[in-house]
Parts: structure tokens; sequence; C-alpha cells
């Protein structure tokens, strides 16, 4: 498949799911992003566990002006708080619109798990069609004999338990978005 | 909580209650018909069959060596931090779980679902301790609040409708709450659950996989209350079946594209979460958290050494036998199981949960095929289930006299038939001379009224057969008709119509005599020994010529004949080569006019509106599905599909008598539906469909005629 054909795939079925998808060019694009949304939403704590010193600093900087508060981690001391958060993830699984995401820090885990609103950065580059294409990869965090903790997230937190019928946001995000980051300078 | 009949008496009892709630009955009928509908989109992209296959055999490799695989399991995972057990039973596994607790002063403990821990009823266990247990998935928590146990795996709160859990919520909350709408009803269950996860100490989980050479656990989960269980508290324990255990995270993936796609029609869950040792944890001094992994035996590992049921742990716990079964659609979860539900909850509860809460329910088959055509890891579940039906009788050490009395009769044909001949002068002052009983005699009960009864022929078939001279000169074909009690005794019209068209196309039809009752029905009560009996009784009486085939005009016949007498002699090497013989020449009516007859398009267009009834051993059990609708097109009849074609007309022989009450509300469905297609006819090809539906139009004195196909064939031509 080539690499449009499977962009243009991970966006279809990450809709599909109910993820709110944008390409955007770079970090600094991504973490103005989760503001606007924030204030969009009328909303006021973002966390930004596992971002570079560089961009966290700039989305402290960016919040502040915007009145609007960065919660310092650990964050298990605020987990009533946190309305939006900004993370990366390791990869995209274009098939089913999937993420994954190392979580082994538990401040990655509060911030995706607690959010209203959780706003993940993926490099387009790190987008594979499906599972079989990154067994190797997550098989190797598996083998390795320290703790891991991984999920792949598909949308946001959803239930049909009452009469069938859909409900999303039932215990964890009530709203996934993933920003395609075109070009990434590491 | 829950209480499982352990009689047919209070069963009965359960059953009316559960058919007299009306909410239960839409949605799960509903449920149903949805259900099977969207599967052909949820497939739409992969190969479910050869998935399936693939992972059966792979568990299959794997269910011999369960204890090696959990000795890998606990090595890698202890390397990582976690703390592995494992429990004979379920007291044990409580009692670790409960130990674990204490050691580590926990007060408050918060659960995301587990089937395993429904299994050892641990939350009795803990509360009992003094533990407060908060179940955080949402349909969990709503059935903690009532006190019940899951009626479905997957959705265990299925069976309650939104004002049902508006009322709970208010009782719990001491606010009103608009039930109408689903989304804040979903909203008290995240505003109230919060605080639990915060406050909890303890988090207790089940697991879908346990990886052994990682050491991993897998976890597929939609509403994101298991990743907060599993994280938040200082201590986590996962309760995992010994059946979880897979060699390697390429076995997980593959079972991954099955399960949600199966379970929920989703290609993945919200989430899927691999879970290794002890994690970080900024809750405890050391900075890890405490991790505990619990393994189950209660029996899985004398399962995985038996040669019959040892299948059943391949079971990956996706709720679709439920999903698809017309008997669950009638009466609930609930009602169909202990604590596992279902076409394998009726299996697992002998071996779980022991034969008294077993004994009533694992009768509850109707043999419909419709659970084995959708498990994603190729269970036989209604054969499993009546092999567990002969284990609950064996334990019990005595079988059912109506069950003695059936084999007993069957096992002579001589004597059969002659009760057969006897039944026909019984039933004449009901009768009075029609084809149909409609009006019941008083001292019957009165659930047996849903349709009116056949009777039984003057004279059979085997009686008129060479008046009728079959006998040809040189015909192009010899076979053999295997005419069923049905066709013999009830319907010999039918064997009649299928001489006259064979005769048309210059094939020769013999009707060997000493063939007796195909051995069904002794089967469905469980007779293996009869079943066996007949079987060799059947094969001896074919044997005499080399037929080119043996046909049959009766579905369940042909798929018995099939495939069961190869299960059957399964263990008898020796009879192998004879048995492949005769079943390789069994040909259902419909296979056999459309391959071998070549049934010819006829020009003309007859406005007479056919419908189908596919049976379940034709459509299921032999998997002949196109060809009866081309036929019906091919006489020329202008055939209109109707709704739920090949689910169950609840006939299921001797079901409909040991269950009538939900054998006529499973046949009500069916006929409405054929009524709404605007048919003038219905045509199925199998007699005992013929018998239930016609009797079922009967008393409903509507105007469509019910035939077997053959008879449709004979006008024609």
């Amino acid at each position: 498949m080539g690499k449009n054909n499977l962009i243009q795939l991970m966006k279809e079925k990450a809709a599909g799911v109910g993820t709110i998808v944008h390409e955007i060019s770079c970090v600094s694009e991504a973490i103005k992003y989760a503001v606007d949304l924030n204030r969009k939403k009328k909303l006021k704590i973002l966390t930004c566990p596992g971002l570079d010193q560089k961009d966290r600093d700039s989305l402290q900087d960016l919040c502040k002006s915007s009145g609007m508060n960065l919660l310092k981690e650990p964050l298990r001391n605020h987990a009533y708080l946190i309305d939006t958060s900004l993370t990366w993830v390791d990869y995209g699984i274009a098939e089913t619109g999937s993420l994954m995401l190392a979580s082994d820090s538990e401040d990655i885990r509060m911030a995706t798990m607690l959010a209203k609103i959780h706003v993940a950065m993926l490099p387009i580059a790190k987008i594979r069609l499906n599972t079989e294409q990154i067994e190797a990869e997550l098989d190797e965090i598996l083998k390795n004999n320290s703790p891991s903790y991984t999920a792949f997230i598909t949308g946001p937190s959803r239930t049909a338990d009452i009469e069938r019928v859909l409900a999303i946001g039932v215990h964890g995000p009530v709203e996934l978005h993933l920003l395609l980051i075109k070009e990434m300078k590491s | 909580m829950i209480k499982t009949a352990q009689d047919m008496k209070s069963y009965k009892k359960q059953i009316q209650q559960a058919l007299a709630d009306s909410f239960l009955r839409s949605a799960l009928d509903e449920f149903n018909t949805v259900y099977r509908e969207n599967r052909p989109n949820v497939y739409k992209d992969i190969d479910f069959n050869s998935l399936r296959d693939a992972i059966a055999e792979n568990k299959d490799s794997l269910i011999p060596f369960l204890e090696i695989l959990f000795e890998e399991f606990k090595s890698n995972a202890q390397k990582a931090g976690a703390i592995v057990h494992r429990a004979r039973d379920a007291r044990q596994a409580n009692e670790i779980i409960a130990r674990i607790a204490k050691e580590n002063k926990v007060k408050k403990i918060i659960k995301s679902k587990s089937m395993t821990a429904e299994e050892t009823f641990l939350n009795t266990h803990l509360e009992k301790q003094g533990f407060i247990v908060t179940e955080t998935d949402l349909g969990e928590w709503i059935i903690q609040l009532k006190k019940e146990g899951p009626s479905h795996m997957v959705m265990p709160a299925i069976h309650l409708s939104r004002y049902q859990v508006g009322e709970l919520f208010e009782k719990q909350t001491d606010l009103k709450f608009d039930s109408e709408n689903i989304d804040k009803l979903v909203k008290v269950a995240r505003h109230e659950l919060r605080p639990k996860f915060l406050e909890a100490d303890m988090g207790i989980s089940g697991a879908n996989f346990a990886i052994a050479d990682s050491g991993t656990l897998g976890l597929v989960t939609n509403e994101g209350n298991m990743r907060l269980t599993t994280t938040l508290p200082r201590v986590h324990v996962a309760l995992v079946g010994f059946d979880k255990l897979l060699a390697d995270l390429g076995s997980a993936l593959r079972i991954l594209k099955l399960l949600p796609r199966n379970a929920t029609g989703q290609a993945i869950t919200s989430y899927v979460t691999w879970i290794k040792g002890a994690n970080q944890s900024l809750n405890t001094l050391s900075g890890k958290k405490i991790m505990h992994v619990v393994f189950l035996d209660n029996g899985r590992l004398s399962l995985s050494k038996d040669s019959v049921f040892s299948t059943s742990l391949r079971c990956i716990r996706c709720g679709a036998c439920a999903n698809v079964c017309p008997i669950y659609s009638k009466v609930g979860g609930h009602k169909y199981g202990h604590v596992y539900i279902g076409a394998i909850g009726l299996i697992l509860t002998l071996f779980f949960h022991g034969k008294d809460n077993d004994r009533a329910i694992v009768k509850n088959c109707i043999n419909c095929q419709a659970c084995k055509e959708v498990c994603p890891v190729a269970i036989d579940l209604p054969h499993l289930i009546k092999k567990t039906y002969a284990r609950v009788i064996k334990e019990d050490g005595k079988t059912p006299v109506k069950n003695l009395i059936l084999s007993k009769l069957m096992k002579n044909r001589k004597l059969f038939h002659f009760a057969l001949r006897a039944a026909y002068l019984a039933q004449q002052p009901l009768s009075r001379g029609k084809s149909m009983i409609r009006h019941l005699p008083f001292f019957m009960d009165k659930n047996h009224g849903f349709r009116s009864l056949p009777v039984i022929a003057k004279t059979p078939l085997r009686d008129i057969w060479q008046s009728l001279g079959p006998e040809l000169k040189n015909p192009s074909l010899k076979i053999a008709l295997f005419a069923g009690c049905a066709i013999d005794f009830i319907y010999p019209g039918q064997g009649e119509d299928l001489l006259k068209l064979m005769k048309k196309a210059n094939i020769q039809v013999d009707f060997p005599m000493d063939q007796t009752c195909c051995g069904l029905p002794a089967m469905m009560s469980a007779q293996e020994k009869t079943a066996k009996e007949l079987a060799i009784q059947n094969i001896q009486a074919f044997e005499a010529k080399p037929y080119d085939y043996i046909l049959t005009l009766c579905a369940s016949c042909a798929s018995h004949l099939t495939h069961n007498y190869k299960k059957i002699f399964k263990e008898d090497k020796e009879s192998g080569q004879k048995i492949k013989l005769f079943t390789d020449k069994i040909i259902d009516f419909s296979s056999f006019m459309d391959k071998v007859y070549t049934f010819s398009q006829t020009q003309e267009n007859i406005e007479t509106k056919v419908s189908y009834h596919a049976p379940c051993h034709l459509c299921r059990g032999l998997h002949v599905t196109n060809e009866p609708r081309a036929l019906i097109q091919k006489a020329g009849y202008t055939y209109v599909p109707a709704k739920d074609e090949e689910v169950c007309c609840g006939f299921g022989g001797s079901y409909s008598i040991d269950f009538p009450e939900i054998s006529s509300e499973i046949l009500k469905k069916k006929l409405d539906n054929v009524e709404a297609s605007g048919a003038d006819i219905l045509v199925t090809d199998c007699p005992g469909c013929v018998m239930q539906l016609s009797g079922g139009m009967d008393k409903r004195q509507s105007p469509i005629k019910v035939i077997h196909l053959v008879e449709l064939l004979a006008q024609k031509k």
C-alpha cells in the first residue's frame, strides 16, 4: 500500500470510530490546537506528559496567555482536574484506526485515561497497516524483562451496556483527537 | 443471587416468567435479528472461516500443555515483578485474593468486568470478609446494584430497560434522572464511579489473553474502566482462567481479529491493553504496583485432558452463541445458563458449577446449529450440549422415564412401527377424518395447543411402496430413499411425489424395508447407545445394493446421517470405511434435484408467490442454501423472501413437546415474517418443519399453504 493510501486509510478508519483527525505540519501547531480546543470547550486544565521541555515550555506560555493551567506531574495529585491531555503516541494502525501508546509511565496513563479530551500526536511516518506490522515492535517491548503497559486506543471510550445504545465517554476520554504530523525534525 | 432451576418443574415456572417479560422479549428478539443482519458487514474485510479454523487449531495445540504454558508465564511475569498464583478451585482463588487484600491493608476494591470472577462468586466472598467492592463496568455496576448475575457474557445488563436502570441509579444517588436519555444515565456512572477509582486500594480485573512467552496479560475492553482499575489503586490482581493461556503474541493478535467482531461487531474495541509485571505506581513507597496474577483451574485442567470436552476450552467468551440462539432470544440469559450463559453456558455449567445447576437448562437446546455456525473457535456446541446432557444423566444415575421409553421403543424397529400404526387408530376420534388435529383433548397440557397436530397416515409409505410400481426397466440411475419416520408414517404423499418426479427422469428409487429411524431423536435425548444401534441397523439396511445415492427428503435425517454417524463411530476404527461408504452417498432432496437431476428451468411464469423456510439442518447442517430457492424459481414460481428465513421454526423434534411454550414463540415470529412477505405458499424441505409450520398456519387459520419442495416440483411437471 502506498504512503498516501495508508494515511487515507488511517484517517478514514479513525474517523469511522469517532476520532477527530487532522493533518498538521508541526508540534507547535498541535500545541495551538490543544489550547484552542480547550478554549472552545470552555475548559481550563491541560496536561502534557512525555513532551520535550521545549514543547512543554511553549504550551505553558500559551496556557498562561490564554488563562489556562498546565498541570505539573505527578498527575496523581490532580487526578480530578484534568480536562485535556496532549501526548505523543507511538504508532498508528491504519486498518482499525488505532493508536499504540507505550504507557509505562503512570503520568501518561493518568493523562490519557482521566482526561475529558485526549489529543494524540502521531508522526505520519509511524503509521502501519495492521497489527502484524507492529507485532515485532510490541513483542520486543513485552519480551523485555521490565514491566510494561502498552495500549491500543481506538476512538473515545464507549459503551452499549444500556439497551445496546451506543454512548460515548463512559469512563475514559469523551473525545479523542488525532493530529497527524507531516514532517518531524528529530 | 443466582437461582438456577434444578428440576424441570421449577425451570418451567421460570421460563413462563421470562416469556411474560415484554421488554426482555422485544429487546432480545430485535438483538437476535440485528446481530445476524450486521454480520456480513462486520466480516466484509476478513475471512471468518479461515481465521476461525486457524484459531481453533492453535488453541487445540495448546490445550494439552496448559500447565507448561502456566510455568512459562509465571517465570516471565515474575521477572517483571508480578507474583503469580494458581488456584485449584473457586474457593481457593477467592481465598488467595482476600489474603492479598488483607496483606496489603486494603479496604476498598474496584473491579473491571471478569466472567472468571463471576464464576468464583468473588464479590460475595470479599464482601463477607468486610471489603467494599464496586463493579465499574457499566453493565456490571448495574447488575451489582440490582443484586443479579450477568445475563450475557459481554452485555451483562442487556435484560434491563433504561427505565429500570434509571430507577436503580435514582436509588443509589437520591437524585432524579431523565431515564429516556441513555447518554445522561451513562454520565451518572462516570460521575458516581470516578471517586471510587481514586479511593480504591485494590483493583481486580480479568484478562482475555495470558501470553506465556512474555508473561503478559492482554485485555480487550471498551469503556476505559479496566484501564483505571489497573492503574489507580496500589494493588492490581488479575484473575485468569487457565484456558486464557496462549503461547505468544501472534496467537493473541489473531484472536483479536475475531473477538471484537464476533462479540460486538467492532473491528477492534476502544482499548486493548497489554500489561506485564509491576508497573510504575506513585501510590506506593517502592514506586511499583503490587501486581498479582491468579490462575484459576476449577476443572479446566481435567477438561483439557477430556477427549470429548477439551474443545470447550477454546472458548474466547464472545457471547455470540447467545446472540444467535432462538431460545436465548425468548427467555434471556438468566434462564439460559447459570453463570456462563448461552450454548457454551449449558456445557460449562456442568464442569464449573455442577450437575444440579445444569440438569434443567441442558435440556433446553433445539439443536438448530445457529451457535455452531457463528462460533469463532469452531466449537461443535450442539453436539457437546447433548454430550453434556448424557453426562448429567450419568452423574445423576437415573435416566428420565421418557428417554427410557423412547430408547426401548426405537431399538426395536417392528415394535416402533407397530406403535406408530397404533397411533393412527388412537387419533381417529380426534381427527374426525381430517388431516390435522386442531383441538387437543382436555387431558393434554394446554401449552401444546399452539399448533394443529398432523395425523398419522392410515397406510405408511413402506406399505404402499411396491404398489406404486417403483421398478424401472433400464434406469439411468439407481438410488435408495431414506424415508425417515415423518415421511414414512405422516407424509407418505411426499414420498409418492418423489417417486413420480424420479420416474420422469428414469431414475429408479428403492425403499429398503429394514430402514428405521435415523436415530436423531435418541441422540437428542442423550440415548447414545440407542442412537448407535439405530445407525447400525440403517447401515445394514442399505448395504444390500450398490446405490448411486441415498436420498432423503428430511433435512434433519440428512444432516444426522452425514455428520453424526461419523461422530458416533469416531472411536470405532474398524467400521470407519463402512460408515464412510454409507455417509458419502447421503444426499438431500434439493442438492439432488440441482446437481444430479438437473431440474430444468420452465418458461412459464406463475404468479403464485412462494416463500421459503430454510431448515436448520439443511442451511447450517449441510450448507445447502441457494439450491432450494433456485428450484422454486426454476419451477416458474415467484419467490418472495421473508425476514429471518434461516432462523429455526421451533420444531426440533421432541423439543417442541418438551418446551411447547418456547417452541410456540419461535414459531409465532416465523409465521409473522412469512405472512408479512405476502406469500401464497410456504415451501420448505424438511417434513419436520412442514409439520410445525403447517400446524401453526392451520391453527391461525391462515390461507398460506405449507408444503414440501418435492410437492411443489411434482405439481409442476
